[in-house]
């Protein structure tokens, strides 16, 4: 399998996350699908002696492993790929590295970069960025997928595209749960907030 | 018979000759001499410097020194501003505030860095001390501007009040206006951390025309272009300003009042701020550059041809902070423009890309060390460093005093030789022979540190990331550096038999943080036990260190010297190794 070699995207500008509890079913939602170009917009796959840090919370590779012995032997291929990747390194201590204070991380990140790609989009702020897609990752799933928020009006019809974007069947839908990723590179519960 | 001494002077005199000693060192020192100087200095100490909250506990120092009227604190350890410091470690001033608040009714100045303030300390501090001046907040975090409304309103003779790079809730923008409106002796305003979209820009006006003395004002990034030169109008004195955001559709009327007011500034010398610059406003700054000795561009996402044209019109300039957009080229021309440069900061643009994004590399650092003969302090980011580089700046600049390089790839080896920076750092700590603060990055052996025991006796603060590859290397550093006050350390292989053999160095220093090591929680204990004068703190969110092996290493370990003991404010993943550490957990 080819390296992909994707534009970092910056800024943390409204990540979804589909969070599964605990299920025996959670082998079911592991596919893998070949699909370069959503790879490309969405996640950055430097070569193994980069560090650059990942765009999705780690801990959904953490509980792959945990969670989950039995894998199709594809998506453990492809998982070893991501993990030779940033992505270990970054839960193993790159935390606080390179050394920017978190203060000056924050403002330079929330700031129009004039020269960034076309490619990245989404800055915290909103000054840049008018666009309302959104990368969403489901927790056993490796590939990300894009959203555009815009075109919905509630949680409800939110979370049932997305159940149907990533084949999750009605009667599990329970055992998933919404999150998103904030200004500060918190995760919180989706319905907390109201829908705005 | 007459005992009596030659020199018996009334103790008056010899306060009045102490009184023009001001540094902590010196004043350490006289205290020293004899018991009856001791006395005498203690009574009359105005200011102290606490440089670890833990280290002592509030009433020792009120016991110690019954008339301080200024007092500075510091909590968190550094790298706490890098995230490598779990939320609700410590570091809270409360315990501080409150006894001083019964003992110190005419304190007068409070500086804390890295330490949770809450709005009722703030309040406390308002209400407590009638004649108060002076707050610096610096890194502090755990209040909101409610608690800086009660310091407005309260403080009548408020001269300072500094929140750098604090995180402050941002509950209302009018906790400006609970100023009183016969209240006029701001000198220093410093509220670039605040968020808040809205400023109450009329109560900012109001306050900046009133205080005639005012001569430092860094506004928040909320403020936008437009309202600057109506403040600067009320305040042509300012000697320090920062601007908001410095970006607005691009209006010849809006220009030339700026550039106007900026020309009616006479005795500007600082600037910073420009936060989302649009270049186009830049020239309207040029009027006072000749005259600015210091520039903070830290946040200006401009390129280098804009930072280029801006440096070139300040000559005397002596502090430059900037991104990595000024780029080799830009570099070149700072070395050739402002001579008096003497501390640079080059800051990342895109810190976490996989490849670089300007053209900044360790020729930039050269040109610098080459063309500016007073820069004495360095703190640089860059992406690749060769040996041969290092060991011509080294050459170029003996007269560095503080040196911090970040080569953002951690193990990056010399890109030349693709052979380790051993010999650049070392170049480095052996010609600047009056170095007092070092960060280390790149692929480094154990040599490294061997040079730095060696050579770097004047060495205060030694910061190392993933380097080193056994326990000599740190051995080499504590028994090395006399003067080593801090050091801190992350991600290298270091572990118990280098900590175990210098424990008793580690009571001549402030601190030492080591995290992602390889230092057994067996070893910490022991230090504990050995060391009562240390407190040997095990931080570890994975959950108590005796759940796991003893030869299990720490997540992380910070040890402090202190006479106040155990602190009892630990959260629970932080435990205390002391004599009972075996009973205590």
């Amino acid at each position: 399998m080819e390296r992909i070699k994707g534009k970092q995207q910056k800024g943390t500008n409204g990540r979804l996350k589909v969070k599964q509890s605990l299920d025996p079913l959670h082998q079911m939602f592991t596919f893998f699908v070949l699909m370069c170009m959503e790879l490309q917009l969405g996640l950055a796959l430097p070569g193994s002696d980069t560090w650059s840090r990942p765009l999705l919370k780690l801990g959904l590779y953490e509980d792959i492993n945990v969670n989950s012995k039995k894998r199709g032997f594809d998506h453990g291929y492809l998982e070893d790929e991501f993990s030779t990747a940033s992505f270990k390194n970054y839960e193993k201590g790159l935390v606080g590295w390179p050394p920017v204070e978190t203060w000056r991380r924050k403002k330079l990140r929330c700031q129009v970069h004039n020269h960034m790609t076309a490619a990245e989009n989404g800055y915290c702020g909103g000054r840049a960025s008018n666009s309302t897609y959104v990368k969403v990752k489901v927790e056993g799933v490796v590939i990300a997928r894009k959203i555009d928020i815009s075109i919905h009006q509630s949680f409800e019809t939110l979370t049932t595209t997305l159940m149907t974007m990533f084949d999750i069947f009605d009667e599990n839908r329970r055992s998933f749960k919404l999150t998103y990723q904030d200004k500060e590179g918190d995760w919180l519960i989706a319905e907390d907030v109201p829908w705005r | 018979m007459h005992k009596k001494m030659a020199f018996s002077f009334p103790d008056e005199v010899l306060e009045h000759v102490f009184s023009f000693i001001q540094s902590d060192k010196d004043r350490n020192g006289v205290s020293m001499v004899c018991k009856s100087w001791y006395e005498i200095e203690r009574w009359c100490r105005r200011k102290v410097f606490v440089g670890n909250c833990y280290a002592v506990s509030p009433r020792m120092v009120i016991r110690r020194f019954p008339e301080f009227r200024s007092i500075e604190l510091k909590g968190k350890p550094h790298f706490a501003d890098f995230n490598l410091v779990p939320d609700g470690w410590g570091g809270y001033v409360s315990p501080w505030i409150e006894e001083m608040a019964g003992a110190y009714p005419w304190l007068e100045e409070i500086r804390l860095k890295r330490m949770v303030v809450t709005d009722e300390s703030l309040e406390l501090i308002a209400k407590s001390f009638k004649n108060f001046k002076v707050l610096v907040l610096s890194s502090c975090e755990g209040f909101s501007t409610d608690g800086l409304a009660a310091i407005a309103a309260s403080c009548k003779n408020l001269k300072e009040l500094d929140l750098r790079d604090c995180e402050v809730d941002d509950l209302s923008a009018h906790w400006l206006s609970h100023f009183p409106e016969t209240y006029t002796s701001l000198v220093s305003l410093n509220i670039s951390c605040l968020g808040s979209d809205e400023v109450s820009f009329s109560a900012l006006e109001r306050l900046v025309g009133r205080c005639t003395n005012l001569k430092t004002l860094r506004l928040n990034r909320a403020v936008p272009l437009d309202k600057i030169a109506n403040i600067l109008r009320h305040a042509p004195q300012l000697v320090e300003f920062g601007t908001g955001t410095y970006t607005a559709d691009v209006r010849p009327d809006v220009y030339s009042d700026l550039a106007g007011v900026f020309s009616s500034c006479k005795e500007l010398k600082s600037l910073s701020g420009f936060w989302d610059v649009v270049p186009d406003y830049l020239p309207a700054i040029y009027p006072v550059c000749s005259k600015l000795t210091s520039l903070n561009l830290s946040y200006a996402t401009i390129q280098s041809p804009d930072l280029i044209k801006l440096v070139s019109h300040c000559p005397n300039l002596q502090r430059l902070l900037v991104l990595d957009y000024i780029e080799d080229s830009g570099l070149e021309v700072l070395a050739s423009s402002c001579k008096d440069l003497q501390e640079l900061r080059v800051f990342p643009s895109d810190p976490f890309g996989a490849e670089p994004n300007v053209s900044l590399t360790e020729q930039g650092l050269v040109a610098v060390s080459l063309g500016c003969p007073k820069l004495q302090s360095v703190l640089y980011f860059c992406r690749r460093m060769s040996n041969e580089a290092l060991v011509t700046i080294a050459r170029n600049r003996p007269n560095f005093t503080r040196f911090r390089l970040c080569i953002i790839e951690p193990k990056t080896a010399d890109y030349l030789t693709l052979e380790p920076l051993d010999v650049g750092f070392g170049a480095i700590v052996q010609y600047c022979k009056d170095l007092k603060r070092l960060s280390l990055s790149g692929l480094l052996t154990d040599r490294v540190f061997e040079y730095i025991g060696t050579y770097a006796k004047k060495l205060e603060m030694l910061s190392v990331a993933f380097a080193g590859d056994s326990d000599l290397g740190l051995h080499h550093v504590l028994s090395g550096c006399e003067s080593l006050r801090k050091l801190e350390i992350r991600d290298c292989p270091f572990g118990d038999k280098a900590l175990l053999a210098n424990a008793a160095k580690l009571e001549t220093m402030r601190s030492l943080w080591m995290s992602s090591c390889a230092v057994s929680f067996a070893a910490c204990k022991l230090l504990g036990q050995k060391m009562p004068r240390l407190n040997v703190e095990v931080i570890d969110e994975r959950g108590p260190p005796d759940s796991r092996p003893e030869n299990c290493p720490v997540d992380k370990l910070y040890i402090y010297r202190s006479i106040a003991g155990p602190r009892f404010d630990m959260p629970p993943f932080v435990w205390t190794m002391d004599e009972d550490s075996g009973l205590r957990l």
